[in-house]
């Protein structure tokens, strides 16, 4: 604690730093953490790694599998099959489930419902399926409908609402409600109210929020093949132990894919703004 | 008509804004509300359209008891007043235009509101109201890019949209610089006079309300200590309201216009 006077005598305190709390903190994960990098990082074989990354960028060629670069490139164009199956189940998954969250972050909203009895049991409910791991939901779906598309829209919806209602109810709890006290001045009910004041201020981030959660669904589809989900997850789950040319051909495909939804996105939603 | 009978209003607080206030306002007046901040002013205002209950008393707007009434009838009173409001209270990330129509969601039914149905003679109103107000080229702009002083009058532009009977206005110059003032409330005058609205404002600035106000109100501690006309007013009426000599905020100035 700094105790200052000044040249008339008064005297204020500064109040006491909080980094010395977050340093403490830092250095004792650090101690934690020293067990693990003695200790196990005589296992880590740095080779290994570039033998599977040269394995997955070339086409395989043992003495029973013979692959040219024109197969390699031939799998790629075979995978806009199951690209498309990603696709399409992360698209219906995000609108399905950020439409389901629109409700549930009005509900959620302090300004808007003041009554915290209200709110409570909202946020309770996002909060739980907000802590469920998507494999863990596809795993659900998938033992409630059987393999397929169907588990993977199921297990996008839920994610989806998941993040789409949190995200929601904290730019709904920002926005600026002088304008709804003027449409009800107006003799708007509140449902008009609500439409004409505080829905055009929600609508851009609604969008944009769409689209990153999109862009998140089509990089959660790579681990979903894993439990049996259709689409691009599953082509590198077939593949895993022994085709690591598809996997990798599958990770290129992914990639590009990904980064170029998050230019459109960057670029709508600079657009929007 | 605007009639004030015995009207108190207590905060859930303890706070006594209004003891017991009697007032008559006639159609086509321009009232300007003068007094101390926490004097009243502002409850005084919006209790006239019910965005504040009173405790007790009653106030009427011709022949509507506005203290007893509730749903669809105090929402169809309150399409006839129109409110300005010190911060202009506009969707700021909404085209002026829809800004200004929104002013006339409270005629349509909330399903045809939602999808944005508007009868064409509407969308022209709303026109014609930013034209009144000197403003039609901005009207496909967002709100955020005008100035203050546009921004007021879009505010304007969408209370006139309600087609009122009379416009309410807390403190509509309060944000605005002193050249800007004078504009907004010579369109306050213009709206008065032209389309015959009866206007009821509350001022800081005491010159200005002398100036454009017809009619006077001083509220002091909750009471109406003062109603005339303002060329009744003199230093000791003033003293009465404030309790103490003017301070140089309270007055704009001259702005040499």
């Amino acid at each position: 604690m700094n105790k200052f006077q000044i040249s008339n005598g008064k005297t204020i305190n500064k109040p006491f730093n909080k980094i010395w709390v977050v340093l403490a903190i830092l250095v004792v994960l650090t101690i934690i953490f020293w067990q693990f990098i003695t200790y196990d990082s005589s296992m880590i074989d740095l080779s290994q790694l570039f033998v599977i990354v040269k394995q997955m960028f070339t086409p395989k060629n043992t003495n029973l599998t013979h692959r040219t670069w024109a197969d390699y490139f031939a799998f790629m164009l075979e995978l806009r099959y199951p690209l498309w199956i990603t696709i399409q189940m992360s698209i219906g998954g995000t609108i399905i489930g950020s439409l389901f969250a629109v409700p549930f972050a009005i509900f959620a909203a302090r300004n808007i419902f003041k009554n915290k009895y209200i709110n409570a049991p909202f946020r309770f409910v996002m909060n739980l399926i907000r802590t469920i791991p998507i494999i863990l939901l596809a795993i659900i779906a998938m033992a409630m409908v059987g393999a397929g598309v169907l588990p993977g829209i199921i297990a996008f919806t839920i994610f989806s609402f998941g993040i789409m209602s949190k995200m929601l109810y904290e730019v709904i709890e920002t926005v600026d409600m002088n304008p709804f006290e003027a449409l009800e001045s107006t003799g708007a009910n509140k449902l008009q109210a609500f439409s004409y004041s505080i829905v055009p201020q929600i609508f851009l981030p609604f969008v944009s929020y769409l689209l990153y959660i999109f862009e998140l669904n089509i990089r959660a589809s790579a681990v979903l093949g894993f439990v049996g989900i259709n689409g691009i997850g599953e082509v590198i789950s077939v593949n895993r132990l022994y085709n690591y040319d598809r996997v990798g051909a599958a990770v290129i495909v992914l990639f590009i894919l990904i980064f170029a939804l998050q230019l459109i996105n960057s670029r709508i939603r600079g657009k929007l703004q | 008509m605007i009639k004030f009978i015995d009207v108190k209003k207590t905060y859930p607080n303890g706070v006594e804004a209004l003891k017991g206030v009697n007032l008559e306002i006639k159609d086509g007046e321009f009232v300007a509300i003068i007094g101390l901040s926490g004097a009243g002013k502002s409850t005084l205002l919006r209790i006239i359209n019910k965005m504040i209950d009173v405790t007790s008393g009653q106030i009427y707007i011709d022949d509507i008891n506005v203290s007893s009434i509730k749903g669809k009838e105090l929402r169809m009173l309150r399409r006839s007043v129109g409110m300005i409001f010190q911060s202009f209270n506009l969707v700021k990330k909404m085209s002026v235009f829809n800004n200004v129509l929104s002013g006339r969601v409270a005629y349509h039914s909330t399903f045809k509101t939602i999808l944005g149905l508007f009868p064409k003679q509407e969308k022209i109103l709303a026109l014609d109201s930013l034209d009144a107000m000197g403003i039609l080229d901005k009207a496909f702009i967002r709100a955020d890019q005008l100035s203050g002083g546009q921004q007021q009058r879009v505010a304007l532009a969408r209370a006139l949209t309600q087609e009122p009977k009379v416009i309410l206005a807390d403190e509509p110059v309060a944000s605005l610089d002193p050249i800007t003032t004078i504009q907004v409330m010579d369109d306050f005058a213009k709206i008065n006079k032209n389309f015959g609205i009866t206007i009821v404002a509350n001022m800081h600035h005491v010159d200005l309300a002398l100036k454009y106000a017809t009619r006077i109100i001083g509220v002091k501690d909750g009471l109406v200590v003062f109603d005339g006309k303002s060329n009744e007013i003199n230093d000791q009426i003033l003293v009465d309201i404030y309790g103490r000599t003017l301070k140089h905020d309270e007055l704009l100035g001259d702005t040499n216009e």
